[in-house]
C-alpha cells in the first residue's frame, strides 16, 4: 500500500471554507480591501485634477458627475475606505509597538474601527453638506 | 501560494448517517456529530459522516465524544489522542470552526451540531489526521535548544527570577499547531512562512538569559517571509487552547529586530 504516490495524493484539508469568520480577522480582510479600494480610489483624484488642467468645460462635466447620486455614492465609498483604512493603520502602529495585543484589547481596536471610521465618514459628509448649503 | 478553493481531490463529499438516534428518547439525550473521514485504501474524496452521541453514555468533553463513537459505532474513525488533559497536544483539529484541542473543550461548548475536521490546510493521512512533518521540519529550523559559548558550569545555568519570568507565556507551548494552522498567512505561505507556533518557540530561546545566539537566531529570522508575514490577523492567539499569546511574541521578535537596527 506504501507506495511513492500516497502523499501526493492526500487530500488537502478544508480551511477558509470551515474557519468560523470572526470579527478580528474580518478586520484584517477589510484592511486589506480598503487599501485595494483606495490604491483605484485614486484615479477618481487623478481624473478630477486632470479636469481642472484641461479647462472648465471638462471640469464642469467631472465635477458634474461627482455631484450626481452614483458619484456621490462613490465619493462616499472611497471617504470611507480612507478613514477605515487609516484608523487601521494606527491600530498597527499601536501593535507594533508591542501594546494592545491581549485578547480584550483586540477586541476593542476592532469595534473602535468599526465605530470610528462609520463615525468619522458621517461627520465629515455631514460637516462638507452643512459647509455647502451655508 | 493564496488558493481559496480546495483541489479536486480534497472537495468534501456528503457522507453517510451512521446511527440516528431511537425514536422517543429524551429530548438533547443525543448530540449530532459531523465528522470529516477519508480513508487513503479506498482512494474517494474525502466525505463527512453525522453520528449522534449518546450524552447520557459518554463523558462531558469533545475528545469523550470521540471516543464514544469510536467504540460503540464505528472503530474505523481515526483521530490522534494520547494524555486527554491538554498537556500533549494530540488530539488538536477543528471543532465548531475553530481550531482547539478536543480534550479540553466541553461538548456543551461546542455549537449544537458539532463539526468536526482536521486542522485546516494540511495533508490528510487518514481522518483527523493530518501530517505534521513540515511543521516539526519548520521547528528543528529555528534549534530549539541552549546555544551556548561559555564553558558548561559545573551545576546548572543560573538565572534571576525576573530572567526566568521572560519565559512565561512561551515555555507552556504544547506544540499542537492550533495557531499555525489557523493563520491564513500560514495557509497560503507555510513553504516559506514560519508561522504563529515556531515563531512563538523561536521567542522562547531569543528572551532566554542563558542562551549566547541572540543575535545568530533574529539573523535566521530577517526574511521577508520566515516573520514578516505575520499580517496580525490575530487566530494565532484566538485559537491557542493553552490561552498563549503568539501574536505578542511575534510583535515582540519584530520589535527587537528593529531594536537592533536593522
Amino acid at each position: 500500500m506504501n507506495n511513492g504516490n500516497i502523499e501526493a495524493r492526500r487530500p488537502l484539508s478544508p480551511h477558509l471554507q470551515i474557519y468560523r469568520p470572526m470579527l478580528t480577522m474580518m478586520m484584517s480582510i477589510a484592511h486589506r480591501i480598503s487599501g485595494a479600494a483606495l490604491a483605484t480610489g485614486f484615479v477618481l483624484l487623478a481624473w478630477w485634477l486632470l479636469a481642472i488642467s484641461a479647462g472648465p468645460e471638462p471640469f464642469a462635466t467631472v465635477n458634474h458627475f461627482f455631484a450626481s447620486i452614483p458619484g456621490q455614492m462613490l465619493l462616499f465609498g472611497y471617504s470611507w475606505a480612507l478613514i477605515h483604512h487609516m484608523l487601521g493603520g494606527m491600530r498597527h502602529l499601536i501593535w507594533d509597538t508591542g501594546h494592545g495585543l491581549d485578547k480584550v484589547s483586540i477586541e476593542i481596536f476592532a469595534w473602535a474601527t468599526i465605530i470610528g471610521s462609520t463615525t468619522l465618514t458621517l461627520v465629515l459628509w455631514l460637516a462638507g453638506y452643512w459647509l455647502k448649503g451655508a | 501560494m493564496v488558493q481559496f478553493t480546495l483541489p479536486k481531490n480534497s472537495k468534501v463529499k456528503k457522507g453517510k448517517a451512521w446511527n440516528p438516534p431511537p425514536e422517543g428518547t429524551e429530548e438533547g439525550r443525543w448530540r449530532e456529530y459531523r465528522i470529516y473521514r477519508f480513508d487513503p485504501e479506498v482512494g474517494e474524496n474525502p466525505r463527512v459522516d453525522t453520528y449522534w452521541v449518546d450524552m447520557g453514555d459518554c463523558g462531558p468533553m469533545v475528545l469523550d465524544a470521540l471516543i464514544w463513537i469510536k467504540n460503540t459505532i464505528d472503530p474505523t474513525l481515526t483521530f490522534r489522542r494520547s494524555c486527554r488533559e491538554g498537556v500533549c497536544g494530540s488530539c488538536s483539529m477543528n471543532i465548531g470552526g475553530t481550531n482547539t484541542l478536543a480534550c479540553t473543550l466541553h461538548a456543551d461548548d461546542a455549537p449544537e451540531k458539532v463539526a468536526i475536521y482536521p486542522l485546516p490546510h494540511l495533508p490528510v493521512i487518514k481522518d483527523l489526521v493530518p501530517d505534521l512533518t513540515h511543521f516539526y521540519a519548520q521547528l528543528r529550523s529555528i534549534d530549539p535548544w541552549l546555544k551556548t559559548d561559555s564553558p558548561t558550569p559545573p551545576t546548572e545555568w543560573r538565572q534571576s527570577r525576573e530572567e526566568r519570568q521572560k519565559l512565561d507565556g512561551l515555555y507552556e507551548c504544547i506544540l499542537c499547531a492550533c495557531c499555525s494552522t489557523a493563520c491564513p498567512s500560514y495557509w497560503w505561505n507555510s513553504d516559506r512562512y514560519l508561522g504563529p507556533a515556531i515563531l512563538l518557540q523561536a521567542e522562547r530561546w531569543v528572551q532566554d538569559s542563558r542562551d549566547e545566539r541572540t543575535g545568530e537566531r533574529l539573523d535566521e529570522l530577517e526574511d521577508p517571509f520566515r516573520l514578516y508575514r505575520c499580517h496580525t490577523i490575530l487566530n494565532c492567539t484566538k485559537a491557542c487552547p493553552k490561552g498563549l499569546n503568539p501574536a505578542k511574541a511575534i510583535a515582540s521578535l519584530k520589535r527587537q529586530m528593529l531594536e537592533r537596527g536593522e
